[in-house]
């Protein structure tokens, strides 16, 4: 499928039919769309820079190419999730409100912010706040306190799950498996499967063995063997 | 895993009524085998000597559990309503039905982000004819600058509230899965019609036998029923939409194909990935998002709401913003000119000099001929 051309000359195609008197009733969107002249299609402007491009390239190369969209975050969040890779196996909400969400937060108060779960994406706003606004604060200095406090607020989170199950099991609940249990019970399925084929891997050994003793034939008392075995040496 | 005694928080006897045993047994069955115990039917007025004294007895059981409902929902009321602020504080974050119930008239960029109508597809995927709407590279997609999305649907939009106006006739289409709600709402504001099925190649070159089994009204300027066009409508050609909005153009090729052949203005949803070429105006947006729909749709539907209105108030005062089709204006001046050949037949078998041609020009006239027509038919 080329370049469609129809669509952009709905108008003109009209105005000359009906100047040529094959269509004789005006559309009742004519007007309409003579007034909204559609959006200009098909041209590239030169895009939006998000980096400044390099003042030293004799040929630059794509030029009319969308660039790559940058911001300070990026190389805080790299950090952070490098040095905690875990964090980024907590779930986390993507669903915004009403787009207002980032006028919410106030990242001065610290991390923990109305309407967001505490994540690395806490720890790396805060640090970049502490950056901004801050006097004589590095980004290392500002990403060890954020860390600090995030810390705190991540063993808060344990302790509470802790006496939760303590507060839990003493007025009658009761929990499955823990995961060593769990990880305990496979090992254990996995051990009589092992049993149960190290015997028959035995039984084969054993099988082999008899093998080796049961065509050995005994010659005495065996007359008809005796008399062969006369005939081959006569 | 806890388990935990939950207090009832709930009135004890309707819920009790719809935890019976027998109940459960057939909600949750999959097989169509009937339970042990039958359900309790509501009582049927049947004569006393036809029941047994336990069928009689079972009806009394059924009809006193029946008598107790209303007290047991004014308990399971007021237990709701004192413990409906226990435990957390729950926040909506997003009402997916909001958009239909709600619908509003413009979209801010806030709006258009969080209904994620900026996120294009991958890089990779991307049609260059498109580069002029995007704003940059982010994870890999293409982002759509929220701008251009906002100006290129209030151009949408405007020409939507303009073709209302006018008194053309706007057709939505969505053909996605969970487009239906979204399309359906937007031509309900709009006056319009909607399609979220296939649509069927031919529906407007073939129209003639495709839409030959579609109903057609003849209106006045108020949109209400004229009559006296019955014949006409049994002869005339199936209508075509004057507009076509369509929330997935890259599954609505034939349709915005047949739509360039017979010269109707089209709005499409164009994605990084699709053709702007295919629509004559394009909307620069995320069609994989059914809450960008959503939001697109409601203020497209908006506008023609606007356009509608505005109609309805201009004919009220007596400016009327459309023209009637000529066909139309060719039945009229026939069945004038039959009638007035019929006058001719009287009159010259009474021996009368009458009759006359009466040109019909402008739309006073329809409406005076209508008029007379309407009078000698008695109607």
């Amino acid at each position: 499928m080329g370049r469609h051309f129809r669509p952009a000359r709905v108008a003109q195609a009209t105005k000359e039919l009906m100047a040529a008197n094959l269509v004789h009733d005006t559309p009742r969107w004519y007007k309409a769309v003579n007034m909204i002249p559609p959006a200009e299609i098909l041209t590239r402007p030169y895009p939006v820079q998000h980096t400044t491009p390099n003042p030293h390239a004799r040929r630059p190369r794509n030029l009319f190419k969308p660039t790559r969209m940058v911001y300070p975050e990026d190389e805080l969040r790299r950090d952070f999730f490098r040095d905690h890779p875990w964090e980024l196996a907590r779930p986390r909400m993507i669903l915004e409100l009403d787009g207002k969400d980032a006028r919410y937060l106030d990242w001065s108060k610290g991390l923990r912010q109305p309407g967001m779960p505490l994540s690395g994406e806490c720890v790396v706003q805060r640090q970049l706040w502490l950056m901004e606004n801050v006097p004589n604060m590095t980004k290392e200095a500002a990403y060890d306190a954020a860390r600090r406090e995030f810390y705190e607020l991540r063993q808060l989170e344990d302790i509470q799950r802790r006496i939760a199950v303590e507060e839990a099991r003493m007025v009658g609940a009761y929990f499955g498996k823990s995961t060593l249990q769990y990880g305990m019970d496979i090992e254990d399925k996995e051990y009589e499967r092992w049993k149960k084929w190290a015997a028959v891997e035995i039984n084969k050994m054993e099988v082999e063995k008899q093998k080796a003793y049961t065509n050995v034939v005994d010659v005495p008392n065996n007359p008809v063997i005796e008399e062969e075995l006369l005939n081959d040496v006569l | 895993m806890i388990i935990r005694n939950i207090g009832l928080r709930h009135g004890r006897q309707v819920i009790a009524a719809s935890a019976s045993p027998s109940c459960c047994v057939r909600a949750l069955s999959t097989s169509a085998a009937k339970s042990a115990t039958t359900t309790p039917r509501a009582p049927t007025n049947v004569p006393s000597f036809f029941t047994t004294p336990e069928q009689r007895a079972r009806q009394e059981a059924i009809k006193a559990e029946i008598d107790k409902v209303p007290d047991n929902f004014k308990e399971f009321r007021s237990i709701q309503k004192k413990t409906v602020k226990m435990g957390g504080e729950t926040h909506p974050r997003h009402l997916p039905d909001e958009m239909l119930k709600y619908p509003p008239h413009d979209a801010t960029l806030e709006m258009l982000m969080a209904a994620q109508a900026h996120m294009g597809h991958n890089t990779s995927l991307w049609n260059p004819a498109n580069q002029r709407y995007i704003y940059g590279v982010r994870e890999g997609i293409h982002i759509i600058a929220l701008e251009t999305i906002a100006a290129h649907l209030r151009r949408a939009a405007k020409v939507v509230e303009e073709v209302a106006y006018h008194g053309g006739l706007i057709l939505f289409v969505g053909t996605r899965k969970g487009q239906t709600p979204i399309v359906v709402r937007a031509a309900e504001l709009a006056g319009g019609c909607h399609l979220f099925q296939q649509w069927t190649p031919g529906t407007i070159t073939n129209r003639d036998q495709i839409l030959a089994q579609g109903k057609l009204r003849m209106v006045d300027e108020l949109d209400r029923d004229v009559p006296g066009f019955d014949d006409h409508i049994q002869d005339c050609r199936p209508v075509i939409p004057d507009l076509v909005v369509c929330l997935n153009p890259l599954e609505n090729y034939p349709m915005l194909h047949e739509c360039g052949l017979a010269n109707v203005p089209t709005i499409g949803i164009i994605d990084t990935n699709a053709d702007p070429t295919w629509v004559t105006y394009q909307i620069p947006a995320n069609d994989d998002s059914l809450r960008a729909m959503a939001l697109i749709g409601a203020v497209l539907g908006r506008a023609g709401q606007r356009g509608q209105e505005r109609r309805y108030a201009d004919a009220e005062e007596g400016i009327i913003s459309w023209e009637t089709p000529s066909e139309v204006r060719r039945f009229v001046q026939n069945t004038l000119a039959a009638k007035a050949q019929e006058k001719k037949d009287q009159a010259r078998e009474s021996l009368e000099p009458d009759g006359g041609r009466e040109m019909i020009e402008s739309d006073a006239d329809i409406k005076k001929a209508i008029k007379e027509l309407t009078e000698e038919e008695g109607l």
